[in-house]
């Protein structure tokens, strides 16, 4: 896992509202080498869905990309014109939704809807389309029968299966899934993220899952970016910033969730307060207002993306200390409105 | 078998409806004021002939027994005698029936087929100049009055231009083989153009603008959003997805206004002279014509009735959530 199959750089989206403007992604940078999940997680509303939709360049019509880059091979996403983003859509970078129910037309049979992007995006013949999509079938383990249902006759977890045909239909280089497994019960999330996971490492495709659950992250990712109100907060190997975090906010969220196994490891304990208003950000650390380290530079001095391990950075003044925080964090009443430091 | 336990609960209902309109007219027209055959019976008649025509009638009996006798007319089909034409109501209403279902099947499929396209593209050029010219031009529409479109309409096209006749359905004293003929005559299409344009400029808002916003709600949709990640054609998306999906309400909508426009076309129907049931209800009811009223009204309210099945079946066809259930 050396080669970087998308490197985006100081990203920046912003919605438009009313007189207003909302950073929602606030100078992203993060990594996607070949062949590996990288996992994009962090509370609702920090911008992960915008990033996704970023990527694909298809955005809500209030929404602009101010600035940065996306590197997809050696070509800037963010520059290229809309025909030749087009091209790429779908024959190289893929997108599984988070409900599969909303995003499959009710009206058409699902193999009808893989027919589409296979004869009108592939230029599959008539013939080749129906044997494509048998095998994508066979792939996610549906009944090739059931090609000639309609999307509500599937249910929540095949309908999950569908989508993730769909989005390997083409052949794609990059896969991203903003939620595939939100909707459903923990059994089925971790049938389809084990499946994922198996056609990922068998197609070698790269594939980009946006979650809010850290436990998803942990059972599936081998890389993880942690974001923060429109910022990245920490990124490396899912190991290192799962074992050893170096951001606060990390370790709160570790602390947020039970693993997918399903035993919890130790009391849950939920990070106080909620992000910050993103017209109105807070200036220097984002966190700072519910970060129970912060000093006094924080809410002045925007800490920077540095170095804190091999492939590993963190945004956060107090990186250095990391040991001795992740101490405290794992004391409860660390998290419980007391401020420490 | 889901399917067919709805279609007979359907049909039972519909029964039912039809039942109470058929129960409601009787009421209504014996329960009025005033003596039902004033109107027929001639002042100098004497008692017992004015006894005997009560009798013809069957209006000397009591009423559940009139009630009885009616329903078991109507089951045979038997409408009574008009009044006024001292003919079958029947014979009457075939007669006008077909002009009066061209008329409004004519204008409406062309008010449909342009407001389901005009308002397709509205909602895709969105918040355009296009938009901001439209919108205002397509109320005005709606707030025109029908006589006074359609008096502007004869007064251009056909007394100004002459390229329209005036009224009725054919040329003075032209005869032909068969209804057939008259209806695939090219005079025929003449006379029925002004009359369905003046319609059809009346209705094409409805559709026009329950396109435009059911398109504008469609657009928002998740999977819209993925036909453009997918990246369709723009046509594709906006046709095939966006277009497709909006386009069921809209088409039971076309089953519905079949029954508004058949109450509606008597003010048109009275402007073009076109031998219709609507005009022909009006002048049932100013000369107290009632068994022709009663059986104009009947025929209306059956296709209403009939329209509104159909608009489920409609539903049902284009909709596979519903016919895949
Ligand atoms: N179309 C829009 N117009 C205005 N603001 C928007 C729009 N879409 C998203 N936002 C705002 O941008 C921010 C980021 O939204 P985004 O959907 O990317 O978050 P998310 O991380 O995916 O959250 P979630 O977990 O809820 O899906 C939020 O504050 C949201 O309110
Ligand atoms: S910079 Fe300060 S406030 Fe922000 S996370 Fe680090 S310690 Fe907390
Ligand atoms: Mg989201």
């Amino acid at each position: 896992m050396t080669e970087t199959l998308l490197s985006v750089r100081d990203l920046r989206v912003s919605y438009k509202v009313g007189a207003s403007r909302i950073d929602a992604v606030d100078g992203a940078s993060f990594d996607v080498p070949r062949g590996t999940i990288v996992g994009l997680v962090g509370e609702s509303g920090c911008g992960k869905t915008t990033i996704a939709k970023a990527l694909t360049r298809v955005i809500a019509d209030n929404a602009s990309i101010t600035g940065g880059q996306m590197m997809f091979e050696g070509r800037d996403l963010v520059s290229l014109s809309e025909r030749q983003m087009n091209a790429l859509r779908w024959r190289e970078i893929a997108f599984i939704p988070q409900s599969a129910m909303n995003s499959l037309d009710p009206v058409y049979t699902v193999e009808s809807q893989l027919n589409e992007v296979l004869r009108r995006r592939g230029g599959l013949g008539r013939r080749e389309a129906r044997k494509r999509c048998e095998e994508l079938f066979e792939l996610v383990g549906i009944d090739k029968g059931r090609l000639s249902d309609y999307p509500h006759q599937f249910s929540g977890g095949m309908r999950q299966r569908v989508a993730i045909a769909l989005a390997l239909a083409l052949n794609p280089k990059l896969v991203i899934a903003d939620e595939p497994v939100t909707a459903l019960d923990v059994i089925v999330q971790r049938q389809i993220l084990d499946q994922l996971r198996e056609l990922q490492a068998a197609l070698g495709i790269s594939v980009i899952i946006v979650t809010h659950d850290i436990s998803v992250v942990a059972y599936i990712c081998d890389r993880t970016v942690v974001m923060y109100a429109g910022k990245v907060a920490e990124a490396g190997s899912m190991q290192a910033t799962l074992t050893e975090p170096s951001h606060p906010y990390t370790m709160g969220l570790r602390n947020a969730f039970p693993d997918l196994q399903g035993a919890a490891s130790g009391t849950l304990t939920p990070i106080e307060g909620a992000p910050p208003n993103l017209a109105f950000p807070p200036p220097g650390c984002r966190f700072a207002p519910r970060c129970p380290f912060v000093l006094e530079t924080c809410r002045q001095v925007n800490p920077p993306l540095e170095t804190v391990g091999p492939n590993h950075v963190a945004a956060c003044h107090r990186a250095g200390e990391a040991v001795e925080l992740r101490t405290q964090a794992a004391r409860v009443d660390t998290w419980s409105g007391k401020v420490l430091a | 078998m889901p399917h067919l336990k709805a279609a007979i609960s359907r049909t039972l209902q519909l029964a039912l409806v039809l039942w109470a309109v058929v129960t409601i007219l009787f009421l209504m027209f014996r329960l009025m004021p005033g003596n039902p055959m004033a109107a027929y019976i001639d002042p100098t008649f004497t008692l017992e002939q004015q006894q005997a025509l009560m009798a013809q009638f069957g209006l000397d009996k009591p009423l559940w027994e009139q009630y009885f006798i009616y329903i078991g007319n109507l089951l045979q089909g038997e409408l009574g005698q008009s009044f006024r034409y001292r003919e079958p109501v029947a014979t009457r209403i075939w007669a006008l029936l077909p002009n009066t279902l061209i008329l409004t099947f004519s204008s409406l499929i062309l008010a449909y087929t342009f407001g389901i396209l005009a308002g397709a593209y509205l909602a895709w050029k969105r918040g355009g100049v296009v938009e901001n010219a439209a919108i205002p031009l397509v109320l005005t529409t709606r707030a025109m009055p029908e006589f006074w479109l359609g008096m502007v309409l004869l007064a251009i096209f056909s007394f100004n231009l002459g390229w329209f006749p005036a009224g009725g359905t054919r040329p003075a004293g032209a005869s032909y083989d068969s209804l057939w003929a008259l209806y695939t005559s090219r005079e025929f299409l003449s006379y029925l153009a002004l009359p369905a344009l003046t319609l059809a400029i009346y209705s094409q808002g409805l559709p026009l603008l329950l396109m435009r916003s059911n398109m504008l709600d469609v657009m928002k949709e998740d999977f819209v959003t993925m036909a453009r990640i997918k990246g369709l054609s723009n046509w594709t998306v906006v046709v095939r997805h966006a277009a497709r999906n909006a386009l069921l309400p809209v088409m039971t909508s076309f089953a519905i206004a079949v029954g508004y426009q058949l109450q509606g076309n008597v003010v048109v129907e009275s402007v073009f002279s076109w031998p219709g049931l609507g005009r022909e209800l009006v002048n049932a009811v100013s000369a107290s014509d009632y068994p022709l009223a009663q059986g104009a009204f009947l025929m209306i309210a059956v296709v209403v009735i009939l329209m509104n099945l159909i608009a489920d079946l409609l539903y049902a066809l284009l909709d596979p959530r519903i016919s895949h259930a």
